[in-house]
């Protein structure tokens, strides 16, 4: 995107006209290989999203006609109990985030080092990265399973009676936490790996020269090395867990004990596929939409503020 | 990043997709000697209905039938996106609760004319309960014009575990004179203890869940979930109080079941068939697998009747429909009679073990033949035609307000709150979403009134 803009801030109108054939060809070509993306976005991102946002103003049933009715929508999902409960369930979640990060950044650290078996513990971590999630899903309802569960098993080998996780208030976020966090600490380690790799050895050794602590070459050298992969894994967890989804209704069909595991995006599914209220399921994907942009909005604003180069 | 020109563009062509988007909804096949047909089922029942959808080519020669088939879970998104897209398959399952929705947005087609005095169509034969599910006059649902014909009919009745009672030398439980509450705990308790003497508990009565067993408890027990206008949430009546507090004492007070820690349905389920259960609920799409897997024999009988001295169940259903846009209603028609009333169609999907027969004559000999398990088969016709009932959700234009009581329950069941406060907060809280599924429906009605 930049480099294209760039050559035609380079042209005034009176230099266009001069432009040669192979220019313009060029250009065209260059728009062929950028079309099918560009059709893939207008088909299958703007248009439902646009739609989504004119069904919000409308009494959709998802079945038959829609009829306009306002913002009447908008008025009753902020009195609507069972928004504000998946809200909440969906902050909470994303506990997970920060301790994934960490764990992850950790286990980097640790498999950066030369230290025998490195390639096998990078393949274990990353398996359930590439494992379908419908899968993961189904294998950990049952590790938590209260009778037979793989968890209760373990715990009660140390003479811990597990509870029934999946069907406890108490335990059903923790549960969900945990598994999410074990499935993504592969692909931000990955990174965070990658990242550790591309950080110049010299730092460290004039570090070291100067008589630097681990602690503190950790602090100044690699922690600044590697934000901008902290930073991209942030933004795209939060992304990433605001939709949050397969994992719930999978785990927890309808919706956990007293809705304790529903998020938005199971709330949003379960009225607009199973209680006919489509127009009103667009309604709080539009804010929720508006939520994620928001967010991210103030993220690369901060990220903005205290970035710096190192030249 | 776009100067003005370039988010014209951008408006142009997406108002120019979303014409041919809007022109290319597809209506189910448009070939005459072909027909789409979208179905669900588990593992069992979709290996008989392509058996039957292949039979129906051979019978009928020069038809074609595309089979779209998926699991129950994601059937009624799928079908849902399908009507959205505007692509509904010419035949497909539905559930009967959306009966009322889908003929008020016109996506089912009126199949009276196609099934009413045709001569290949014995409906005299069918279960009346089973086909007048699907009738729709415009306001009531069991009378009026067809929209379809019931795939089959689901009744769930009790079944006990006939090995472990001769062990304990009990009597056997009496088909034809259902348990009282009390002596059902009797015999329960009779019946949970620790087999192996390791002082742990490790044969139980039962493992029942809420969800698709508190309603035989309530309806017996003279309650139940709605009035008889269907608008009104009725779950504050003291016997269905009565009722919820028998159930909940069965685990917490009697403890005849696994504890709660161990208690859900999928481990109940497990226990059932590893017969350490003394009853566990049979359904008729369970027939084929227990036949396979348990090593004990059982038989069924019907729930435990409450003060009303009856027992009682639910019946469920799901219905095949044909798209109100098909090219080819006829043949469409043809299909789900197919299905769902024809001898041959119906024999082959009995004898796959998924589902009690919807031919009456077939359904007695299915009843009296004793060589497939249980002995009492009779007991499910008994469920279809004396006491059985629909789920309390399949009345109203929306199952919200029913879904959100088993949502809520778990803490009573866990005994952390009393049964009477649930219930009469409960009230409330379901009221409200069954005042607005009534709304939609008036809404619905009017709109379809006003074309």
């Amino acid at each position: 995107m930049k480099a294209t803009s760039d050559i035609y801030q380079e042209g005034n109108a009176s230099m266009v006209k001069k432009r040669s054939n192979l220019y313009r060809k060029e250009k065209i070509y260059g728009f062929l290989f950028i079309l099918p993306p560009v059709i893939g976005f207008l088909l299958f991102t703007l248009y439902p999203a646009l739609y989504s946002v004119y069904g919000s103003f409308t009494d959709w049933n998802g079945l038959g006609q829609m009829n306009f009715i306002g913002l009447d929508n908008y008025k009753t999902l902020f009195t609507d109990n069972f928004f504000y409960t998946s809200m909440y369930n969906t902050f909470f979640l994303m506990i997970g985030i920060p301790i994934g990060l960490l764990l992850s950044l950790l286990l980097a650290l640790g498999l950066n080092r030369k230290i025998p078996g490195t390639t096998a513990f990078r393949v274990i971590y990353y398996v359930p990265v590439i494992s379908s999630l419908a899968a993961i899903s189904i294998l950990w309802q049952w590790a938590y399973n209260g009778d037979y569960g793989l968890v209760n098993q373990f715990l009660g080998l140390f003479g811990i009676k597990g509870p029934n996780w999946l069907a406890n208030t108490a335990t059903v976020k923790p549960a969900i936490i945990l598994m999410t966090i074990w499935k993504g600490l592969g692909f931000s380690m990955l990174l965070y790996l990658a990242a550790l790799q591309s950080v110049s050895r010299t730092y460290y050794e004039a570090a070291e020269l100067d008589g630097a602590s681990g602690f503190s070459m950790f602090r100044h050298i690699t922690w600044p090395m590697v934000k901008p992969v902290t930073f991209f894994l942030v933004v795209t967890n939060i992304i990433g867990g605001s939709q949050i989804f397969t994992e719930i209704n999978i785990m927890t069909p309808t919706g956990g004990p007293e809705y304790s595991s529903a998020t938005v995006v199971f709330y949003i599914w379960q009225k607009a596929f199973e209680n006919l209220q489509m127009g009103y399921a667009s309604a709080m994907a539009v804010i929720l939409g508006l939520f994620i942009f928001i967010v991210t909005l103030i993220q690369f604003k901060m990220n903005e503020r205290s970035s710096f180069d190192m030249d | 990043m776009f100067g003005k020109k370039s988010w014209l563009i951008v408006l142009a062509s997406v108002m120019m997709l979303s014409l041919v988007l809007a022109g290319c909804g597809g209506k189910g096949s448009s070939d005459p000697n072909q027909l789409t047909f979208m179905f669900r089922g588990g593992p069992d029942e979709l290996k008989a209905y392509t058996a039957v959808v292949k039979q129906f080519e051979q019978d009928n020669p020069g038809i074609k039938v595309k089979a779209i088939q998926t699991n129950p879970d994601q059937y009624a998104a799928k079908l849902q996106a399908a009507i959205t897209g505007n692509s509904v398959p010419d035949v497909f399952f539905y559930n009967p609760a959306d009966l009322k929705a889908y003929t008020n947005n016109n996506i089912l087609l009126d199949i009276t004319k196609y099934i009413e005095n045709k001569p290949d169509v014995d409906l005299k034969n069918m279960w009346p309960q089973g086909v007048d599910m699907y009738r729709y006059d415009g306001t009531e649902v069991g009378k009026g014009a067809l929209y379809g014909l019931p795939k089959d009919l689901g009744p769930f009745a009790l079944g006990y575990n006939k090995t472990m009672f001769e062990k304990a030398g009990i009597p056997l439980p009496d088909k034809d004179k259902p348990y009282t509450w009390d002596e059902f705990i009797k015999v329960n308790q009779q019946l949970t203890k620790d087999t192996d003497g390791d002082g742990k508990l490790d044969q139980f009565g039962t493992g029942l869940n809420a969800e698709w067993t508190l309603q035989p408890f309530v309806w017996s027990n003279g309650a139940d979930w709605l009035d008889k206008t269907h608008t009104k949430v009725t779950i504050d009546d003291p016997k269905f109080i009565e009722a919820l507090q028998f159930f909940v004492d069965m685990q917490n007070k009697y403890k005849i079941t696994p504890a709660i820690e161990q208690a859900q349905t999928l481990d109940t389920y497990q226990r059932w068939m590893r017969g350490e259960l003394a009853f566990f609920p049979v359904a008729p799409w369970d027939l084929s697998t227990f036949k396979r897997e348990l090593k004990f024999d059982y038989d069924v009988i019907p729930f435990p009747a409450g003060s009303t001295g009856k027992p009682s169940s639910w019946v469920g259903s799901l219905g095949i429909g044909v798209s109100n846009k098909t090219a080819n209603p006829e043949l469409a028609a043809k299909l789900v009679t197919y299905l769902s009333a024809s001898p041959s169609g119906q024999k082959s999907l009995v004898e796959a073990g998924v589902q009690i027969p919807n031919l009456q004559d077939m359904a007695k000999k299915w009843a009296a033949d004793s060589s497939n398990p249980p002995a009492n088969k009779e007991e499910y016709l008994q469920i279809v035609n004396d006491y059985g009932r629909p789920l309390p959700g399949q009345y109203t234009y929306n199952a919200e307000w029913y879904a959100l009581f088993f949502t809520d329950l778990q803490p009573v069941l866990d005994g952390k709150i009393a049964v009477a406060d649930f219930l009469k907060q409960e009230q409330p809280k379901m009221q409200a979403m069954l005042d607005q599924a009534v709304a939609a429906e008036n809404k619905a009605k009017e709109s379809k009134k006003s074309k």
